[in-house]
């Protein structure tokens, strides 16, 4: 048998992200002090510390020391991140906005599938955006029913760990930690390149064009 | 005078009942729709004070006595006003407390209840509006201002709950307890309504004020956190479209890595099968035999595929060729049956001189006659030589056999 702090370790390792949604036991494993000193000798063996995002609410596993080869799978990862920011931010903006109440998409939000089908059916230029944001590369999707396209879009994001599905009979999907962490490389590309991305949103607003 | 009061009041709860769709449709609609009404329904519910008129172009509106009651007994969440007017009402009581005490003092024992009742009526009201309004800004944060849609609204709708909030609890500062009591003196009445009941009511709602001040402080974080992502997601794609080449720079390339794009790859693989763990045994059973079946289906197929030459050559014959020991135990058989006497197998070993170990021929006969059809057994009789273990008795020393004919 498995200790819980062995199952967390190996989840950490695999390089998964651990927060209250997609694992609530490892979260809470993780959230006591003790058990996080217990582990960080395993990780640090293998050249790894423990990191958090999202105000401490999401884990991941990062390098302690980064070398050539770390450095060199970090950029290809950082590449890939870069490239699917942009299907991430329409996909996220899209939901919002066909989501009636107006909230953004946060960790631990649900997404009923049928719902969302229905409004975007309802709305030509919805259905537009999702049927531009399904042929991304990131989802890839050759559908050309809107039926097959929210589908693809949905299962692509539930495999790169966005979203997880807890009844798989039931099209419901919630939104992980993950969310959260990219939320946080927006922030941090708007601070480091003085995008001041907020001042551009709200001057567009103000005006009245676009958006 | 009572009478009329009565009958009055009965006139115009029966008009709100006989009219009470015309009524319920201006509720929801904010104005009446004249050209569905007959005008001397209407004309009559103007005179009962139901509907009115704020200007002469404008259309027929429900009174706000009227529409207050509505809200307060639907607990309607679109209430959005709250009664923070506690100083005029804390003066009424003030002075109805003081017509009661001077009622008291001449002995006008009639007057001095008519007041007292009056005054407790003021008092459960004050302390009824009080539990209303707080009951009104819980509702509205329960569901989170539902009903605006946007974040902006939810900000806008918060602020005015906030300032709801101030301003109830400056109001409730008006409450001087030290004034209620000395107004009280030692009457027990005056004193258990204006002190007692009071105290509780403010204690209780002051508490329940600072409880919903807190949260709403906590859901305008949350909104402005909304607020503040969206922007965050607009401005990024405003930004793509008007600088599609942008690239962010890259970061890992940083002596110092920023945690946000630390993350480490998966370096756990798939562990290789330990076939001597006892406690596995079970488990890996069960998946090789899920796998044979694979494995055998692929085999069939290669094999039907590789055999193409069809042999048309005659077939050799296949001679079978019996073990001399089986034939010498034959001969055996028939050198009994052709002399009819019962003979020893050793004897017949010994006789022919043959050259297998005694006790595998001895072995051999027995099988031999084993091996016989039931019907030929009948024919024979076993009768094996040999004596028992000392020790362990059922153990039986085979040493000769004889065989005959029965």
């Amino acid at each position: 048998m498995m200790t819980e702090q062995g199952r967390v370790l190996s989840a950490l390792l695999q390089g998964k992200f651990i927060c209250q949604v997609t694992d609530e036991e490892a979260w809470r494993f993780l959230k006591r002090k003790e058990n996080v000193e217990q582990l960080e000798p395993h990780l640090s063996l293998l050249n790894r510390t423990l990191s958090t995002t999202a105000e401490g609410d999401v884990f991941f596993a990062s390098y302690s020391t980064i070398g050539e080869a770390e450095r060199k799978i970090l950029t290809q990862q950082f590449q890939e991140t870069a490239s699917n920011l942009v299907p991430l931010v329409e996909w996220l903006l899209l939901v919002q906005q066909a989501n009636e109440t107006d909230m953004p998409v946060t960790m631990g939000n649900a997404i009923r599938l049928n719902e969302l089908q229905t409004t975007i059916e309802d709305t030509p230029a919805y259905a537009e955006q999702l049927e531009k944001i399904s042929r991304y590369r990131m989802f890839g999707s050759t559908s050309v029913n809107l039926d097959g396209q929210l589908k693809q879009v949905f299962k692509r994001l539930t495999e790169l760990g966005y979203l997880v599905k807890p009844n798989p009979e039931k099209q419901i999907y919630i939104a992980t930690g993950k969310v959260e962490h990219l939320y946080e490389i927006l922030r941090f590309i708007d601070e480091t390149e003085a995008l001041s991305l907020s001042e551009q949103a709200e001057a567009a607003i103000s005006q009245g064009s676009l958006l | 005078m009572s009478k009329v009061l009565i009958q009055a009041g009965t006139r115009l709860l029966n008009a709100l009942g006989k009219h009470s769709e015309l009524i319920m449709q201006t509720y929801i609609n904010g104005t009446v729709a004249e050209q569905d009404y007959s005008p001397k329904v209407l004309e009559q519910l103007v005179q009962l004070g139901v509907l009115w008129r704020p200007d002469p172009q404008s259309e027929l509106r429900l009174k706000s006595a009227v529409r207050t009651l509505l809200e307060g007994s639907l607990q309607d969440e679109r209430n959005r006003t709250i009664n923070a007017n506690i100083g005029a009402s804390l003066a009424s009581l003030k002075t109805l407390a003081e017509h009661y005490k001077e009622a008291l003092h001449y002995n006008r024992y009639n007057d001095a209840s008519a007041h007292m009742s009056d005054l407790t009526e003021h008092v459960y009201q004050l302390s009824e509006s009080l539990s209303n309004s707080v009951r009104v800004l819980f509702s509205r944060i329960t569901n989170e201002f539902g009903y605006v849609s946007s974040v902006d609204a939810k900000i806008r709708e918060n602020e005015l709950a906030q300032g709801q909030v101030t301003d109830l609890l400056s109001q409730l500062e008006c409450f001087r307890f030290d004034q209620l009591s000395e107004i009280a003196g030692s009457n027990r009445e005056l004193r258990h309504l204006l002190v007692v009941s009071l105290q509780q009511r403010f204690s209780k709602a002051a508490q329940e004020l600072s409880v919903v001040q807190a949260r709403l402080l906590d859901l305008l974080g949350r909104f402005r956190e909304f607020q503040g992502r969206t922007r965050l997601l607009k401005g990024y794609l405003l930004h793509m479209e008007q600088h599609p080449d942008f690239e962010p720079g890259n970061y890992t390339n940083l002596t110092q890595v920023p945690v946000l794009f630390n993350q480490s790859d998966n370096i756990v693989g798939v562990a290789a099968p330990d076939v001597n763990n006892i406690e596995h045994e079970q488990d890996y059973q069960e998946i090789v035999s899920s796998l044979t079946h694979i494995y055998q289906r692929k085999a069939r197929q290669e094999e039907e595929n590789s055999q193409q030459d069809i042999d048309i050559t005659e077939q050799s014959t296949v001679s079978l060729e019996k073990d001399p020991l089986q034939i010498a135990v034959e001969d055996y058989f028939c050198d009994v049956i052709d002399s009819g006497q019962p003979k020893t197998a050793l004897c017949y070993y010994e006789e022919k001189g043959l050259t297998f170990d005694p006790e595998v021929w001895i072995y051999q006969v027995i099988g031999g006659y084993q091996a016989l059809g039931e019907q030929e057994k009948q024919f024979f009789a076993l009768d094996p030589h040999g004596e028992n273990d000392h020790i362990f008795t059922g153990n039986f020393y085979i040493t000769d056999i004889t065989l005959g004919l029965r």
